[in-house]
């Protein structure tokens, strides 16, 4: 099936549960795949711990990431919120509360702050601006909207009995940022593809570190910081 | 004293990184950013070199003594040992 994901057509093999959770990026119309999943390389063996749907769930977006590389994008493990037109991604490794985080900016801020992927936004560099976006690809409870947001901030989660935030520097939002994306690569060109796009994200967009408790100052902090930070780089 | 072949130097933005290649990367436990002196370091040992002759580097480019170069490569190739490639 032909799918639209971050202005990519992708072909997408009908397998597992993936026709449910692609339905809102389905395509009708025909047209070249940017990016082609493979199904033989989605029917692997299941690893101890996966159901085969989650297997052809997990495989299938590690391929649409993989290939967003050769598009100018990468993929960034976030939750990502959309706030007066702005992408706001907050990144952590599992379990640190990225969504707890976004979930406090929902409570805060009302429906005007939705949440468009919870796991996976896919990124990518067009026409001078950084987009994030909703995919298929977004975590166990299926939270996206098919989204394309300018994207004016990446923040990186800490749990901390207190609130401070502060802008990382070039080196530490390098390393932040390439331990929360795809990283295992066999070929050195697809590492240097993730790499290139790299060097554009930090230098173009400001980089967070926000230690914080589940409360919503924590919240309003991290926007604060952020928006004010968006809007002196003009984005 | 052998630099893991499967692990490659990259400038990202205005620093450098350590990152591996293939089944290296399935056990990825630790990339490395290099300042200035840590290039310098791997590019000696990329040539082949000792704990000397990245003591050598170190006071051909910095002012420094013998025993802290000495010291600086150890404590380098320590932090290269820890992520595993350093053989």
């Amino acid at each position: 099936m032909l799918a639209r994901v971050a202005d990519l057509l992708v072909d997408i093999p009908d397998l597992g549960d993936m026709a449910s959770r692609c339905k809102d990026y389905i395509y009708q119309g025909e047209g070249g795949a940017d990016v082609i999943i493979r199904t033989e390389l989605l029917q692997r063996d299941v690893p101890e711990g996966l159901t085969e749907e989650q297997n052809i769930y997990l495989l299938s977006g590690w391929y649409f990431y993989g290939g967003l590389l050769k598009h100018s994008g990468m993929m960034l493990h976030a939750s990502a919120v959309e706030y007066e037109g702005k992408a706001y991604l907050f990144s952590a490794p599992s379990g640190t509360g990225k969504s707890t985080h976004t979930r406090i900016w929902q409570k805060e801020f009302g429906d005007a702050a939705r949440v468009f992927n919870d796991d996976k936004p896919a990124l990518r560099y067009l026409d001078g601006t950084w987009y994030a976006y909703g995919t298929p690809w977004c975590g166990k409870d299926g939270i996206n909207i098919n989204m394309k947001v300018p994207l004016a901030g990446i923040c990186f989660l800490k749990q901390a009995p207190h609130n401070s935030i502060c802008r990382l520097s070039h080196q530490e939002a390098v390393s932040r940022i390439i331990s929360q994306t795809l990283r295992a690569f066999s070929r050195v060109s697809d590492m240097d593809l993730m790499l290139k796009h790299l060097d554009s994200l930090v230098r173009d967009i400001p980089v967070f570190e926000l230690e914080n408790r589940p409360e919503p100052e924590a919240a309003r902090l991290s926007y604060e910081t952020m928006r004010r930070a968006a809007e002196e780089l003009g984005l | 004293m052998k630099l893991n072949k499967n692990y490659v130097l990259r400038p990202v933005a205005d620093t450098w990184v350590v990152l591996p290649l293939g089944a290296e990367a399935i056990n990825f436990n630790g990339m490395l950013t290099l300042n200035e002196s840590g290039v310098l370091l791997w590019r000696a040992l990329e040539k082949g070199g000792d704990l000397e002759a990245l003591a050598d580097a170190l006071m051909a480019e910095y002012i420094v003594d013998r025993k802290d170069a000495l010291a600086d490569a150890e404590a380098f190739l320590e932090k290269l040992r820890k992520v595993g490639c350093v053989e």
